[in-house]
């Protein structure tokens, strides 16, 4: 964690950039006075000053250190008031908490990125530090599932993605529109035919609970081990630092002993998937 | 041994206030509730039970201030202390779960640390049981045996005191002219008492078939599926008493205000009993149910905590029996998932 001897105290940041990437979904980035370096797939807690706090992973580049950007769904007050933001205005970030992707740990090996419900914010900050160390991997997939083509996060990002090559991407939604000739169906529908040791792979899934739930299942069944599964599990985080309570799951809390999990860890608990 | 007069107490208590804030339990009709000691008054009730609030009133308060806009000071860090006199072996135990939360791992919490370093803590021998206290089934005796700075075991005319720590120690030593040594045959007294009120405990215990923490092994986990959650929810009224007033619980709520401009950052206790405790802004809700949350509360207690941090989340203080309107009694939950039956 950031030096802090408060930890409740948030770090005081200007906002840089305001960018519309859906009706419904804005990326903020944002220049704390004081720089924090995160991991990919920890998470931090914005603070709309008076308001309130909410977790966020952030959808920026890891090596990034003086910025950082998140992107944010309207679904309650705290993401209402950060679709209200502007350039200039001050917001607060506590962070970064809990445990990302072991990144080292995945070194020699094959890497698949499963995303799917658009849940694409993780994803591209860690698409992002795979880019920045590709020659670590053996090979790396994504395949990404969003509702509608026009609701895919960072369209123009992801074209360009596939254009390098250096990544396999494969994208799916659940409803086609003009234009769209890509595969229609769930994010479980792609992960066939995938040309890798499924045995000894590396699975990095992220989503909606229910997305999660089906692609694990599908993953085990394609021949994925429990313990090279990486789960990013939503729950509802708020001090981040063990002590609220509000995270738990099994035996663990959600804000520290993860958010990111490999199934074998928690497979047998309750409420996983909810 | 050392013994000290009731009116050599109350000394004592006057001497501490120039360091402390000093709480002591009054008597109001049948419960016992913290007072802020000015002078000495008939009330004051060292010896009997538990008082009505847990201790933990005191270490992670129901609601404080917690940050001030983006400055990074700690607030209240130059309020008093707080000497709590009359705490219960019960209440002693609570801290084994919060040092465990607030203190021992991972993160530390500055509020709880320096309440933690600061108070002082003179508990007290319980010299009569009452109808919800079933503390022997958590393992507990009704008499403090450790984590205490002074002790009070009430005898006729005052108490025997033990020092139980560096700072009781040194200041016991400091106003050693209140303190005596005790008469001979003390110790007996003192011994018969705690011996009589471990079997108010123990008939307590068995009048209510509460079986022994022995017992509580996976319990929660083989009832998981069973109907006892619904059938126990069925009259809960989701108030969260039993989640504020126990002492081991310690989940909280952040939540930000601005007062003249300036922004607040402040924490509440919160209770896992409420409906939205898990859910997440995105809406889903892994314990929309009520039976769902109330189960929730006895695996965190008895599943969670035992694999965390070796013990079970519960005191027998009784207070989650006194203090709920539906009159859900975790006993008789305790006896349910203990039981053969499901
Ligand atoms: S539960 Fe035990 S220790 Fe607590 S007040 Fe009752 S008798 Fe005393
Ligand atoms: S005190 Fe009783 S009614 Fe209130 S939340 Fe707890 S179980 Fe429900
Ligand atoms: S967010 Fe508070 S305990 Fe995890």
């Amino acid at each position: 964690m950031h030096h802090n001897e408060n930890p409740y105290r948030p770090i005081e940041a200007k906002v840089l950039e305001v960018r519309t990437e859906t009706p419904t979904i804005k990326t903020i980035k944002f220049k704390p006075v004081e720089p924090i370096s995160f991991e990919t797939g920890q998470f931090v807690e914005i603070t709309i000053p008076g308001l309130g706090e909410a977790p966020f992973t952030p959808s920026s580049r890891p090596d990034v250190k003086d910025t950082m950007e998140v992107t944010v769904m309207k679904v309650g007050k705290v993401t209402e008031k950060v679709h209200e933001l502007k350039v200039g205005d001050t917001i607060g970030v506590r962070g970064p908490f809990g445990n990302g992707y072991p990144m080292d740990h995945f070194k020699g090996k094959e890497l698949l990125i499963v995303g799917g419900g658009c849940g694409l914010a993780p994803i591209r900050s860690l698409v992002y530090e795979v880019f920045s160390r590709l020659g670590d991997f053996k090979k790396v997939f994504y395949r990404g599932g969003c509702k509608t083509p026009s609701e895919f996060l960072y369209k123009k990002e992801i074209d360009g993605w596939i254009a390098k090559k250096d990544i396999n991407i494969k994208l799916t939604v659940d409803k086609g529109e003009e234009g769209w000739d890509g595969n229609v169906g769930v994010v479980t529908t792609i992960l066939d035919g995938i040309d890798m040791d499924f045995s000894q792979g590396i699975a990095v899934v992220c989503g909606p609970p229910i997305a999660m739930k089906f692609s694990t299942q599908k993953l085990l069944s394609l021949g994925f081990k429990d313990e090279n599964i990486y789960l990013s599990m939503e729950k509802n985080m708020s001090c981040g630092i063990g002590k609220c309570g509000h995270c738990r799951i099994g035996t663990y809390y959600a804000c520290k002993d993860g958010p990111v999990f490999t199934y074998d860890k928690i497979k047998n608990f309750h409420e996983i998937w909810a | 041994m050392q013994f000290i007069s009731k009116a050599n107490l109350f000394k004592l208590l006057d001497a501490l206030r120039a360091d402390y804030d000093v709480y002591v339990p009054v008597k109001k009709g049948k419960q016992r509730f913290y007072k802020k000691y000015e002078r000495p008054t008939d009330d004051i009730t060292i010896g009997e039970v538990r008082a009505f609030e847990p201790l933990k009133a005191f270490f992670s308060f129901a609601r404080e201030v917690v940050a001030k806009g983006f400055k990074p000071d700690v607030p209240g860090a130059d309020r008093k202390p707080f000497a709590i006199v009359g705490v219960k072996a019960c209440d002693l135990k609570g801290f084994k779960i919060q040092d465990h939360v607030f203190k021992n791992h991972d993160y530390k919490d500055p509020f709880y640390i320096k309440n933690r370093e600061q108070n002082l803590i003179i508990t007290s021998d319980c010299t009569l049981a009452i109808e919800t206290c079933f503390c022997t089934a958590l393992g507990i005796k009704p008499h403090p045996q450790e984590n205490f700075d002074i002790n009070l075991s009430e005898t006729r005319g005052g108490f025997v005191a033990e020092a139980g720590s560096e700072k009781g120690r040194a200041l016991t030593k400091k106003h050693a002219s209140l303190f005596q040594e005790a008469r001979s045959g003390i110790d007996e007294d003192v011994a018969e008492r705690r011996d009589r009120v471990v079997k108010e405990v123990e008939n307590n215990v068995k009048e209510n078939d509460v079986p022994h923490q022995d017992l509580y092994k996976g319990m929660v986990e083989k009832k998981f599926e069973s109907d006892i959650w619904e059938d126990e929810a069925k009259a809960c009224v989701e108030c969260g008493a039993c989640n504020t007033i126990c002492p081991t619980c310690h989940c909280f709520l952040l939540y930000d205000q601005k007062d003249k401009g300036k922004m607040e950052r402040l924490r509440m206790w919160d209770s896992c009993m409420i409906k939205d405790f898990a859910r997440v802004a995105g809406g889903a809700n892994p314990r929309a149910k009520l039976q769902q949350r109330l189960r929730n509360r006895f695996e965190k207690k008895f599943d969670y905590f035992p694999n965390v941090a070796e013990t079970y989340a519960c005191t027998g203080c009784g207070r989650c029996i006194s203090a709920c309107p539906a009159k859900i009694d975790i006993r008789k939950v305790l006896k349910r998932l203990v039981g053969n039956a499901s």
